[in-house]
């Protein structure tokens, strides 16, 4: 990855392939998401917490696949999917922050990124200078992302604060017999959830807190997907190894 | 007619006193006011001792079950990780002489010794590692000075077990600010004047200056060396081990680092010197040093000598804090309705830190068997004094076990250290098992032990105790044996990779915090 500050003079003539987009999360098995986006991220996926590495602050995420590295929604060039995430439709461009000012945001592109290709149709800048229609929905992508930043905070912050967290435990086997593990991840805990008293129900509603709540129960029902998936992988991997013996 | 046990004085607040308040009153629900009254009363003209700077991974357990964040440990005490300890030049003096006491278990144990299997194999290899780094991955994790766990662990979870060394004084602080907000603790100021006895032999109250009179179904002594209460009241005997354990004096210094991020060292370093050993331990702002020694071999001029040697030039004038131990423990600890807790209840050298996992156990031990009443009181003092007991002849024979096989000549102090008649039969007893096979749990059979078997094990190699395995077979097959050390050099590549350095995980954990869960 080689971020720099996008420069509308210097980067004219950069030319994007829409189309390779998604290949960066062709390996990716955890795709940050912001509140902003749990509606869409619930029709396809299971939507879980894990900690940042970095940091140790928990952030909410899409899961493409049950094992590390493995998305099962990449078809093989694009992703699968009903919806894909503001942090895959925003790549090559991130936001980053100046070292001078911390708390301005600088719009940065990654020109080791392989949708930088010379045959792409997208380009930065119009002929007369002015950001393209596609710069600017970049753009709003990104401005997406930048506004959910604190609403996703004051979520994770409002669930800590009930301890509505609690790690994920999946007692499955697969169809080739390996037990499934999942580690780092965590999960709303709806049965505290059901206890919460009418004061703290209240409190989420005006928040906005419990819709999210329920989105999220809701779409822990998607990991049967992921479990389909990875069993057809594995019948699929099954039929050539016995056709290929 | 019963006596119900409703209210508890405790005399004294260090971290004795504050820890064992912390501990019944969580869950004897103080703060709920139905549930047992703690008064803790503790003089502002007496300091407290405060040189337990070590403890044991029990106190991650004690601090969770008080209701304390491990986040606010570590911004208020001055914490940092404890890996368990590095003992270097107790065998041969030499420079390149060390091993370590680490806290993660040799892999396999106990279902698996790899003792044996280590011993036939450096037998016959002059280069094969050490007992310590063959076995355990947290030797390798110790010498890179990294951290035993990472920024997204939860609180009091690690990937390696872990302890603390911490600041004695601001942590007795830190514990007292939460006993008295969060649990319900009265906190009385004052000094204590007089102990008033009753007909019946048990104490009635303690008189002072300012308050009055506090009284007290049952008192607990914290008072430190002074064990007002269960010494100097009660009339306890106190139980000499100066003719095992030679340490008598020690002299404490704390030494800046030269960079306020320098390298926190992830374990305690013991420095055998001619009389004694020096403790050396890396707190955030400040290392911890000291020198204890055997006043009977050596002068305090020239262990002060030995000390500056150690620190350095830079730091000649730091000046030491000379503490005078008597090496022992009251005959009993539980008399009447008077339990000690702490130095009141005895104190022995630093060595292997018993000193804070000693309060812990004792108050565990007193808030679980909490006397509903007077007339059961005494039942529960009998077992508290068999099994306290118990501990410290366990932790003694444990701190012999590292005198005994150095090898050292060079003063009196260690060549008398070896003299049989300063070697307790129990421990004498398990040394002859030890010819022939490893220390195993079957050596060690009560609910309450100190130190696991393989704490023994990594003294004994450590130390170059040799076994003979010639006389009784190997038990296992070697491949199992070769598996479990394969996996040991697999963690340790793992661990030394992924874990971060000892000062920027605590950098880290004040700026961020950790989790919970």
């Amino acid at each position: 990855m080689r971020l720099v500050e996008l420069s509308r003079s210097e980067h004219a003539g950069l030319r994007i392939r829409d189309d390779l987009v998604e290949a960066s999360a062709a390996s990716q098995h955890l795709i940050p998401i912001v509140v902003s986006e749990f509606r869409k991220a619930a029709i396809q996926y299971p939507i879980v917490f894990s900690k940042n590495p970095e940091t140790g602050r928990f952030a909410p995420y899409v899961m493409n696949g049950l094992g590390l590295q493995e998305n099962l929604f990449w078809s093989g060039t694009e992703m699968d999917v009903a919806y894909v995430p503001l942090n895959v439709r925003r790549l090559p461009f991130y936001v980053g922050t100046n070292d001078d000012a911390p708390d301005t945001n600088v719009l940065c592109i990654d020109l080791d990124n392989p949708c930088l290709d010379g045959s792409g149709g997208k380009r930065i800048v119009n002929p007369d200078g002015s950001d393209s229609a596609y710069l600017k929905e970049m753009l709003s992508i990104l401005g997406a992302l930048v506004a959910g930043k604190a609403a996703t905070e004051q979520f994770i912050a409002t669930a800590l604060s009930l301890d509505l967290l609690t790690p994920i435990l999946l007692d499955i086997v697969l169809d080739d017999g390996t037990p499934l593990q999942v580690e780092g991840l965590y999960s709303l805990d709806e049965e505290k959830f059901r206890q919460l008293d009418e004061g703290e129900i209240a409190k989420l509603w005006k928040t906005g807190c419990l819709d999210l709540i329920y989105t999220v129960l809701i779409a822990s029902g998607q990991i049967i997907k992921l479990i389909r998936l990875k069993n057809q992988r594995i019948a699929l991997s099954r039929a050539w190894h016995s056709n290929a013996g | 007619m019963v006596s119900p046990v409703r209210s508890i004085c405790i005399v004294g607040g260090g971290t004795a006193g504050w820890l064992t308040a912390g501990i019944i009153a969580a869950r004897h629900a103080s703060e709920s006011g139905r549930g047992l009254q703690i008064t803790l009363v503790e003089s502002e003209t007496i300091g407290i001792v405060g040189v337990g700077e070590g403890t044991w991974p029990t106190m991650r357990t004690t601090l969770k079950k008080i209701g304390i964040s491990e986040t606010d440990f570590f911004r208020e005490c001055n914490a940092s990780f404890k890996q368990g300890a590095k003992f270097a030049r107790w065998v041969t003096g030499e420079e390149s002489d060390f091993y370590y006491h680490p806290l993660v278990l040799p892999q396999g144990f106990p279902s698996l010794d790899l003792a044996p299997f280590w011993t036939k194999y450096s037998d016959e290899h002059a280069d094969a590692p050490s007992f310590s780094d063959a076995v355990c991955f947290q030797q390798a994790v110790c010498e890179l000075g990294l951290a035993p766990k990472l920024i997204t662990s939860p609180e009091y979870a690690g990937v390696a077990n872990y302890a603390y060394h911490l600041d004695a004084g601001r942590f007795a602080a830190f514990i007292r600010d939460h006993c008295v907000k969060n649990l319900g603790i009265r906190h009385i100021v004052d000094d204590v004047t007089d102990v008033v006895k009753k007909d019946t032999g048990d104490i009635d109250y303690v008189e002072t200056s300012k308050s009055g009179r506090l009284g007290g179904d049952l008192f607990i002594d914290c008072s430190g060396f002074r064990s007002l209460l269960l010494g100097q009241t009660m009339g306890v005997p106190f139980v000499e081990c100066s003719d095992v354990l030679f340490i008598d004096r020690a002299l404490a210094m704390q030494v800046p680092y030269d960079d306020a991020q320098s390298d926190i060292v992830p374990h305690t370093v013991s420095v055998a010197q001619k009389h004694g050993w020096i403790w050396d331990i890396g707190l955030q702002s400040r290392r911890g040093v000291g020198y204890v020694f055997s006043s009977n071999h050596t002068t305090a001029d020239a262990a002060l000598a030995e000390l500056r040697a150690y620190v350095g030039d830079e730091h000649r004038d730091l000046q030491p804090r000379e503490i005078r131990i008597v090496p022992g423990h009251r005959q009993t600890f539980w008399k009447g309705n008077c339990v000690a807790v702490g130095l009141a209840g005895g104190f022995l050298e630093p060595l292997e830190a018993s000193a804070l996992v000693l309060i812990e156990l004792s108050a565990d031990m007193i808030s679980t068997m909490m006397p509903a009443t007077r007339e059961t009181m005494d039942i529960v003092a009998k077992r508290f004094n068999e099994t306290t007991r118990y501990r410290w002849d366990r932790i003694i024979d444990f701190l012999k076990l590292h005198y005994i096989l150095s090898k050292r000549t060079d003063s009196k102090f260690w060549i008398d250290n070896r003299d049989p008649d300063s070697i307790p039969d129990s421990l004498k007893e398990q040394m002859e098992l030890w010819r022939y096979r490893a220390p195993g749990d079957q050596d060690f059979t009560s609910n309450n032990e100190m130190f696991p078997a393989a704490s023994y094990q990594y003294v004994l190699f450590g130390m170059g105790f040799r076994m003979d395995t010639r006389v009784s077979p190997l038990d296992r097959d070697i491949g199992t044996a070769q598996r479990a050390f394969a996996q040991n050099e697999t963690l340790k590549v793992k661990w030394t990779k992924t874990l971060p350095k000892n000062r920027d995980l605590i950098n880290k954990i004040k700026e961020l915090g950790l989790q919970k869960i």
